[in-house]
């Protein structure tokens, strides 16, 4: 009897892990972990493999949490890949040409972000344009206007800034000459993120927005003024990123930044959220990004091909999305159950 | 008669396409008898335009596909390895390339119909994946990642040829063909009304007996394959392939097919529009070069137009919607039909 219960309540705790929706990923990351801790040996496993994996998750999974976040409320941003070299642009720009003081023209950086992202919010909430179009639309009008300023005024595709200490070692700085300090920023977010989406009321909100949005609009949730907020994150996020590559690297480029755009989304994809609203989680978005980061890093070190990372990218984004569909059926015929 | 005409969706793409010519004129300076001389931007629009048709029909049908990137280089090294290096026919490198485009479009339509997971993202996946495996099956087979080839006279001619002196390319004679065939498939044959009637409400098509996964499938075949089609072109006429990043395709084919009039949330377009669209955008990107403005600016002027034709269709969908229910007092699914009360009332 007791073994029968007991029987019982172990299946039901599988069952719920399976139905967490971060538990695909964690499965995931454990696998493309261990293929290529086999393949790449000690190098891999020794700190310059952490710290070149680790480098890549900051970067892509500062921008990857507000994606997500996004993703779940339903909306995607594909103008992050113009407001990272946007915000690096205008940084290095106030700063190293016009020798503005670095507080200034990262706040400058930052409030670029945060503009583009109102843009983006009011134009999503105040149409009934897709978000993926309009930002699209803002991303080309974007990229158009870092380039044409920057040749502008500067004549070229690239300024150079050298960032004074403090600030280099707030922003871009190498712990160990390996680890970049972006890696701390990127927990911070985190913690940040995780307290709006599982902790705050915010965070049902968004949700619920996910889930059905006109139902969120008559249960009194100001739905266009999450959209806006957190349309507003994502572009501060890229923003962010793009001010600490321009201390991490000492210049900004005017190109480069459009592989944020879809790596962004893999990340998030891979750590379970679904694409139609509604569901995901913070610590998904993180292993999603660590799994990303490894494979696209791990096939340097195990000396494979690394254009095979791109195929891993595709079939594990592909396995991903498989099982969170079926994931989310467990999960749906489980609460039916339930109810 | 103004709202009938404002109410076919290709009614932005065409005011789109007045504006930026205007602009160009106007601000530009350029003279438009060169630059309707010119062959760079119509050698750009074929490019783009032949895969803007079938992605157009996807995206009435409510469905995206952005795998397009990574199958214009597919196709064309498919055709560069199989006839290239090999030196097998240049037969087999076609039929290589275009069977390349079917199975992935297979791939992609069925992942599509068997789950729930949006097609931007199953894309997404088989865009990643091709890239990989075109890359690393280049390296692997030929060892480099640019291969050479050499067609015979009668293909170069028929696929890769130079026109008119030497610099319009034979592509465009195809994409006028494409965009006769997708004509008559959307606006005259019955298919068109059931990708309609898919974009406009996917239950109700099937209810009514709509053989929807078949169609969605065979969309989805039909962008892959003209996606490895404009590649195996390519090939032929440069006379070698190269792996190049396709990303930015991506983005000017969806741009096409949206300053086209073309509804992302699905049901409503048209191929006219699709293939005004695909001009304008062409004509910004290359024409550019023409006027006397930077080309650096021309990002900021698509991107303008993107949002201002949206807006447009935006308005005018809302015109053509109220035109239908006030006549019949129907559902959206009828909102393409509102196109063809638009063009009865003229």
């Amino acid at each position: 009897m007791t073994t029968q219960t007991q029987t019982r309540g172990s299946a039901l705790l599988l069952g719920k892990l399976a139905r967490r929706p971060e538990t695909g990923s964690l499965i995931g990351f454990v696998v493309v972990f261990a293929f290529f801790a086999a393949l790449g040996g000690p190098v891999f496993m020794g700190a310059p493999g952490w710290s070149s994996w680790l480098n890549i998750a900051a970067e892509v999974g500062i921008i990857a949490l507000p994606v997500g976040l996004l993703m779940i409320s339903g909306e995607f941003d594909i103008s992050v890949g113009s407001v990272v070299p946007a915000s690096s642009m205008i940084t290095a720009m106030l700063a190293g040409h016009y020798d503005l003081p670095a507080l200034v023209a990262i706040c400058a950086g930052l409030g670029t972000g945060l503009l583009i992202g109102l843009v983006n919010g009011l134009l999503v909430t105040r149409t009934t344009i897709p978000s993926l179009i309009v930002t699209i639309g803002v991303m080309f009008v974007v990229m158009g206007l870092t380039l044409g300023f920057a040749v502008l005024i500067k004549g070229s595709t690239s300024v150079s800034y050298v960032p004074d200490p403090t600030t280099k070692f707030l922003l871009g700085q190498f712990i160990n000459n390996m680890f970049n300090v972006a890696i701390l920023w990127w927990l911070g977010f985190a913690v940040v993120f995780f307290y709006v989406l599982h902790i705050s009321p915010l965070g049902n909100w968004i949700f619920a927005l996910g889930g059905d949005p006109e139902s969120a609009r008559n249960a009194g949730i100001p739905t266009a003024k999450v959209t806006i907020g957190l349309f507003m994150a994502s572009g501060f996020c890229a923003a962010f990123v793009g001010v600490a590559q321009v201390m991490t690297y000492q210049q900004a480029q005017v190109a480069g930044g459009q592989a944020f755009i879809f790596n962004s989304i893999m990340c998030v994809v891979i750590g379970g959220v679904l694409l139609t609203g509604g569901a995901g989680s913070i610590l998904g978005i993180l292993l999603g990004t660590l799994t990303f980061a490894v494979v696209n890093q791990g096939v340097f070190f195990a000396a494979l091909d690394p254009n095979v990372g791109s195929i891993i990218a595709g079939a594990l984004l592909l396995a991903a999305v498989l099982s969170n569909d079926t994931f989310r059926a467990l999960a749906l015929s489980a609460a039916a159950e339930k109810g | 008669m103004i709202s009938g005409l404002l109410r076919r969706p290709a009614a932005a793409s065409v005011l789109s396409l007045i504006g930026v010519l205007a602009f160009y004129v106007l601000i530009g300076g350029v003279d438009l008898g060169t630059l309707f001389s010119a062959a760079s931007w119509v050698n750009y629009a074929a490019r783009i335009g032949i895969v803007a048709l079938p992605v157009g029909l996807l995206m009435i049908s409510g469905e995206i596909d952005i795998s397009i990137g990574a199958m214009i280089p597919a196709g064309a090294m498919t055709t560069a390895i199989i006839s290239g290096h090999y030196e097998l026919p240049i037969i087999f490198g076609i039929l290589g390339a275009l069977g390349i485009g079917v199975i992935v479009g297979t791939i992609n339509g069925v992942l599509a119909v068997r789950t729930n997971v949006p097609t931007l993202i199953i894309t997404l996946a088989t865009l990643v994946g091709m890239q990989g495996v075109i890359l690393a099956g280049s390296k692997l087979l030929t060892g480099s990642a640019s291969v050479p080839l050499t067609t015979p006279d009668w293909a170069k001619g028929v696929f890769g040829q130079l026109m008119f002196n030497g610099s319009h390319q034979v592509l465009i004679v195809w994409w006028v063909i494409f965009a006769v065939i997708f004509w008559f498939i959307l606006h005259q044959s019955r298919f068109g009304n059931w990708i309609f009637a898919i974009g406009g409400d996917k239950v109700s098509a099937r209810n009514a007996g709509i053989p929807v996964d078949r169609m969605t499938i065979l969309m989805f075949i039909g962008t892959a394959t003209a996606a490895s089609f404009v590649g195996m072109c390519h090939a032929m006429q440069f006379n070698s392939a190269q792996v190049s990043g396709g990303m930015n395709d991506i983005f000017n084919i969806i741009v096409s097919v949206v300053v086209g009039g073309v509804l992302l949330t699905g049901g409503f377009g048209s191929i006219p529009g699709v293939f005004v669209g695909t001009l304008t955008f062409a004509i910004v990107n290359k024409g550019i070069d023409f006027t006397a403005i930077d080309r650096n600016w021309s990002n900021l002027i698509i991107g303008v137009m993107l949002l201002v034709a949206v807006a447009m269709n935006e308005s005018f969908r809302k015109l053509a919607l109220s035109a239908v229910s006030g006549k019949a007092g129907s559902s959206t699914q009828n909102a393409p039909r509102g196109a063809t009360t638009g063009q009865s009332a003229q």
